[in-house]
């Protein structure tokens, strides 16, 4: 069975999944019902409302300031759910059916390196730089991240904080050009510009460790990503990336849409310290490296 | 068994796509198996109130009354707050007799990724997604 890269499942794996997602809330519906109390039933997704345009700073653009939670209700309830099959829609980002994610194009010896390192989902999530909490880096603090941001913008700055790991950047958006030859890092060499109502990020020299995704989607030193932000409504923002890399990717790649919903909460502390219980993992990292 | 680990892996995988997980930290695929979740009895006995996954602990006795302890994982500390589950809960569940719904470690021993906690008053307390692993972003994670 082969697992093709940022494409699409096949139509079984979606009916298993949609049939599994259908059970859980069943099973957990006629457990309540035997019980007295109040019960976190599998709610109904109330999406936000648009609200009414969105807010400018005095520079004119628009003040993408706030905390962000990926999807669409605006929080981080894992109580949010729709009926089966809609349960993800409450915190997915996008919309696979409307807006599809493009195939990501890998060079063959990038492809060839990538089914290699990563047979199946159960090798990703074992190498995945997130075990080791690393940072996500560029564009992964946005497109591979469940928790909220909270972002500030201000004339001729953008900064993000990230609960995750309680990370944070911050960006010139003021069009001055990349510094020459930028020592790579985590959260890469940023510039940004405005372009109309959308802040325009470029990033370089963003360290090789970092994944464009959960995928595992790896890049050199090379990689060019363009971020595009905006706030179409008051609750709403919108993050578009588009990915270039000459070493790994045939050609440029862009993301579809990702849309945030506005919070009203402040964001938590997230450090990633506990590692007691890692001991089964690694062991079992070991295992599966040995075979 | 190669069409069963092929329908397995397929699983597995389909909950990644299509849910947007919390799991954040370590591959819930990899430790734990999606397809084996049910109900634990038995006393919430301690708990670690710590990121990136709180845990808790249980001793399940068997039908011949040998007890085991057993680990449970839950999601992350905002996440736990965030879906109205507090450390005081935690706290009112030691040394009382809970269920917990848990999917199941594939290597057989004696842990779980929990997704539903009840407490003795009957109150069910959401403690994770383990069956619909919330990985944000993308729709995956």
């Amino acid at each position: 069975m082969k697992l093709r890269f940022g494409s699409y499942l096949p139509l079984s794996a979606s009916v298993l999944a949609v049939l599994f997602v259908t059970w859980i809330p069943a099973v957990a519906q006629s457990q309540g019902s035997a019980k007295t109390g109040a019960i976190p039933q599998l709610q109904e997704i109330k999406a936000l409302p648009k609200g009414g345009p969105a807010p400018r700073n005095a520079d004119g653009h628009p003040d993408l300031s706030g905390v962000w939670f990926p999807g669409v209700t605006g929080d981080g309830n894992l109580n949010d759910a729709g009926l089966a099959g809609d349960y993800t829609r409450a915190r997915q980002s996008f919309d696979r059916k409307k807006t599809p994610e493009a195939p990501y194009p890998f060079q063959p010896w990038a492809a060839a390196k990538y089914k290699e390192m990563y047979p199946s989902d159960v090798e990703i999530q074992l190498h995945s730089p997130a075990v080791n909490c690393t940072p996500r880096g560029v564009p992964a603090m946005f497109v591979w991240n469940p928790y909220p941001i909270q972002l500030v913008t201000t004339p001729g700055q953008f900064v993000q904080l990230n609960e995750m790991d309680v990370d944070f950047r911050i960006v010139p958006t003021d069009g001055r050009p990349h510094a020459k030859d930028p020592d790579p890092s985590f959260h890469g060499d940023a510039v940004g510009h405005w372009e109309g109502d959308t802040l325009v990020i470029d990033v370089v020299a963003i360290d090789e460790r970092t994944w464009n995704n959960r995928l595992g989607w790896f890049h050199s030193d090379q990689e060019h990503v363009i971020e595009r932000i905006t706030r179409p409504s008051m609750n709403y923002l919108t993050y578009e990336v588009t990915i270039e890399d000459p070493k790994v990717l045939t050609k440029p790649w862009t993301s579809p849409p990702y849309t945030f919903s506005l919070g009203h909460e402040p964001l938590q502390e997230f450090y990633c310290t506990h590692t007691e219980e890692r001991t089964q993992f690694s062991e079992l990292k070991k295992k599966i490296e040995t075979k | 068994m190669k069409h069963v680990l092929c329908g397995a892996a397929v699983t597995v995988i389909g909950f990644l796509v299509l849910a947007t997980p919390t799991f954040g930290h370590h591959s819930f695929g990899a430790e734990f198996d999606a397809k084996n979740c049910h109900n634990i009895a038995g006393i919430f006995t301690k708990f670690d109130w710590s990121n990136p996954h709180a845990y808790f602990y249980m001793d399940v006795k068997d039908d011949g009354g040998k007890v085991t302890g057993w680990t449970l994982e839950s999601i992350s500390l905002s996440s736990l707050r965030r879906s109205g589950t507090t450390r005081q809960d935690f706290i009112a569940a030691t040394g009382k007799t809970v269920t917990v719904r848990a999917c199941m470690a594939k290597n057989g021993e004696p842990r779980a990724s929990a997704e539903v906690l009840t407490m003795p008053d009957g109150r069910q307390l959401r403690v994770g997604n383990a069956g619909n692993r919330d990985d944000g972003g993308g729709g995956v994670y």
